[in-house]
């Protein structure tokens, strides 16, 4: 029976893979992905192998450690796709039928292969770029591309046996809690103490790590595929269910869906308790807002230590990547407590119920997400400060451009606009698809997603403009500038109240 | 002074080119329960929210404690709705809800620990909205609704999700409710229900 199956697996993908027509278009797509990817991943190795020797020993550290935050960052991504998933007819017929697991599974297992390969030649790049190749520099590449792709590869691994043990769900979670402290104590390291330990490390030869990494991956990857036809199909279903919710939400662009179902989620499985409410009146809703966020002790921990991620940009020697990050960061922060303005907007039952007028509710709820951008963002500023003095303690150099010790009071002079600005993201609507497609020399440009994506974005380039100037010209004096932002965050919240509310 | 606080004359509304309600008239005075019935499609849900200031009619005269509804605080004060949704914030339990809304108002007509006995969730108080069944989260709803203070009550097919036992009970806190001056208007299905709660009945016919 079961060989009749197989047989019945077999015979519908070749079909499938035997047409000239499929084939013809494989190698295609593969021409063409070589066409237009082979010229700027040739010059970005030139480039790699040109400036790779001259790796600086203050920026490894910071190197390093971002390479870390990326690794730890591809493992809780493993960890929250499943990794084991199928489409939803497959989740819904195939994987409940007597078909065999692995046959049913293939195509999976391609897909995580690829995506492995594809982050573990990534990292691979990161790597050499923050340890650099003192000597025989395509060795070197090929050292650090191979090491990247064990670590992705031993990840997946870990990841697919993660799902049907929760022993080994244990190690992945262990190894993603270690691998974010190996990012902090690579930061530390970098900014002094142990600088002339990592260029040793830089410097050492690679075969050992090499020799260690293929058997440690070669171990996982063998385990798992051993493991793979005894994944549970409840964790393949309710992996395939979540990935199909965000399939969904990215495919209609309607990102609240996905953050309900993970909010739903996160609440599904826990008692939050009962407390006490220490304010009356509307300040309740703004209350509200800090409760919840205090719940999620693991969003606190990343709100808590993502901001020394734009001063190891800086020391890594990338300040326009450490502005960037920093108000993005700033402005996560304050979307982070934006929950009961988007519960509201989507359904507001419960606003009529308390009776409190919208610009009210709006009000107050904007005083915890300004609290949270404001001490994210002030964290961010004072850490790129610190990392630009320590740098260059002359601050004739400095990489971050910002040495004076003022730059931090910019946060809560800019968190006003960055909540009125995540604010208006929480309570935009999905994307309108029936906006005109406008047909320019560079390709057709689909309004309705480019609105969807400006929408909150541009009250906070509004609202942040003044520190965004102050970070070009470099100021002497930046009192007047801060106090520009501090009056320019006020009016951009206020406006904001006035017409929304 | 007029008894009335819900007065309705000649209201029609047409949705899409259809006529939902025509020539459609109430009137409801302090303590008094109206059961608006009728099949689907018959107009129930629209005349509420006509009632709640959601929906402009098309034609005719609503006022609602002495002037049009509108959706606005004031508005609310005085009036609450329960919708046909059940609806909660994320991270709050059961009982923090009820303590929300007791926290806002300043005060309620029970206590949160009265409130959960009577719609018996007093053992789930700590739970989140979502562990809890359908009928659950519809009991909290009404919970929430039936705490604060307000002089109209406007339920949108209350008995949705409800088991039989729990019924009368819910008819027993209408009555209280409209003991102390209140004014409830209810959609439903349940002919049950608005005999339980002594309700005014108002048959609605579908307009078209």
């Amino acid at each position: 029976m079961k060989r009749r199956y197989d047989g019945l697996v077999k015979h519908s993908r070749d079909k499938r893979v035997n047409r000239w027509q499929d084939r013809y278009t494989m190698l295609f797509g593969l021409l063409m992905l070589v066409a237009i990817g082979g010229q700027p991943v040739a010059s970005a190795i030139g480039l790699l192998a040109e400036h790779a020797g001259h790796a600086d020993p203050a920026r490894i550290g910071p190197g390093l450690a971002l390479a870390a935050v990326a690794y730890a960052g591809y493992l809780a991504l493993v960890r929250a796709v499943g990794p084991v998933v199928l489409s939803a007819a497959d989740a819904s017929w195939r994987l409940l039928s007597p078909l065999p697991r692995r046959s049913v599974l293939g195509r999976t297992t391609t897909l995580m292969a690829a995506v492995a390969v594809l982050c573990g030649l990534a990292l691979g790049v990161v790597l050499v770029a923050a340890l650099g190749a003192p000597d025989h520099t395509l060795v070197r590449l090929a050292a650090a591309l191979f090491l990247g792709l064990c670590a992705t590869l031993g990840g997946m691994a870990l990841g697919v046996m993660g799902q049907s043990s929760p022993a080994w769900d244990g190690w992945l979670q262990a190894l993603t809690t270690a691998t974010v402290a190996a990012a902090v104590l690579l930061a530390v390291l970098g900014s002094g103490p142990g600088r002339s330990f990592l260029a040793s490390v830089a410097n050492a030869p690679s075969w050992p790590a090499a020799a260690l990494a293929t058997a440690v991956t070669a171990f996982l990857v063998r385990r798992a595929w051993r493991e793979l036809p005894r994944v549970p199909a409840r964790a393949i279903l309710a992996a395939s269910v979540r990935t199909g919710r965000v399939t969904q939400a990215a495919v209609a662009l309607d990102p609240s869906a996905l953050t309900w179902a993970a909010e739903d989620a996160h609440w599904r499985s826990r008692t939050p308790g009962s407390k006490a409410w220490p304010v009356r009146g509307a300040w309740v809703l703004g209350w509200q807002e800090l409760r919840r966020l205090g719940r999620h002790p693991v969003r606190l921990a990343v709100l808590a230590l993502s901001p020394v991620l734009p001063a190891l940009a800086v020391t890594a020697g990338g300040p326009r990547l450490a502005a960037v990050l920093a108000f993005a960061g700033g402005l996560a922060a304050a979307a982070s407590a934006t929950s009961g303005v988007r519960r509201d907007g989507d359904n507001p039952a419960l606003l009529r119920l308390l009776a409190v007028g919208r610009r009210r509710a709006l009000a107050v709820r904007a005083v915890p997400s300004t609290l949270v951008s404001a001490a994210w963002l002030a964290a961010a500023l004072g850490a790129m400060t610190v990392t630009g003095e320590m740098t260059d303690p002359s601050g004739m150099t400095d990489p971050s451009g910002i040495t004076d010790a003022a730059w931090w009071l910019f946060g809560p002079a800019c968190a006003p606009a960055l909540a009125a600005a995540a604010s208006r993201m929480a309570l935009r609507r999905p994307v309108d698809h029936s906006m005109p497609v406008i047909d320019t020399p560079g390709g057709a440009i689909p309004t309705g997603p480019l609105l969807w994506a400006a929408t909150g974005l541009d009250l906070a380039l509004l609202g942040v403009a003044p520190t965004l100037v102050a970070f070009v010209v470099q100021p002497a004096d930046l009192l007047p500038w801060l106090a520009t932002q501090a009056l320019t965050g006020l009016a951009v919240l206020g406006g904001y109240l006035r017409l929304r509310g | 002074m007029r008894a009335e606080i819900i007065t309705v004359r000649h209201v029609r509304v047409d949705l899409a080119g259809h006529r939902v309600l025509d020539d459609v008239a109430l009137s409801a005075r302090p303590g008094q329960i109206i059961a608006i019935t009728g099949e689907n499609g018959a107009g129930k849900s629209t005349l509420l929210r006509c009632l709640a200031g959601l929906q402009t009619p098309t034609g005719g005269e609503i006022d609602v404690l002495h002037g049009p509804p509108a959706d606005a605080a004031a508005f609310w004060r005085d009036v609450a709705f329960v919708a046909d949704e059940p609806a909660w914030y994320p991270g709050l339990g059961v009982r923090e809800h009820l303590d929300m809304v007791l926290s806002v108002h300043q005060g309620g007509r029970m206590s949160a620990e009265a409130a959960l006995s009577a719609v018996d969730l007093a053992g789930r108080d700590e739970r989140h909205p979502l562990t809890l069944s359908t009928g659950q989260r519809q009991r909290l709803s009404l919970a929430m609704a039936l705490i604060r203070p307000s002089r109209v009550l406007l339920l949108d097919e209350p008995e949705r999700g409800l088991d039989a036992a729990f019924r009368p009970r819910l008819a027993a806190l209408l009555r209280d409710y409209a003991g102390e001056g209140g004014a409830v208007v209810m959609a439903t299905h349940s002919l049950d229900l608005a005999e339980a709660c002594g309700a005014v009945h108002l048959a609605l016919e579908p307009a078209s």
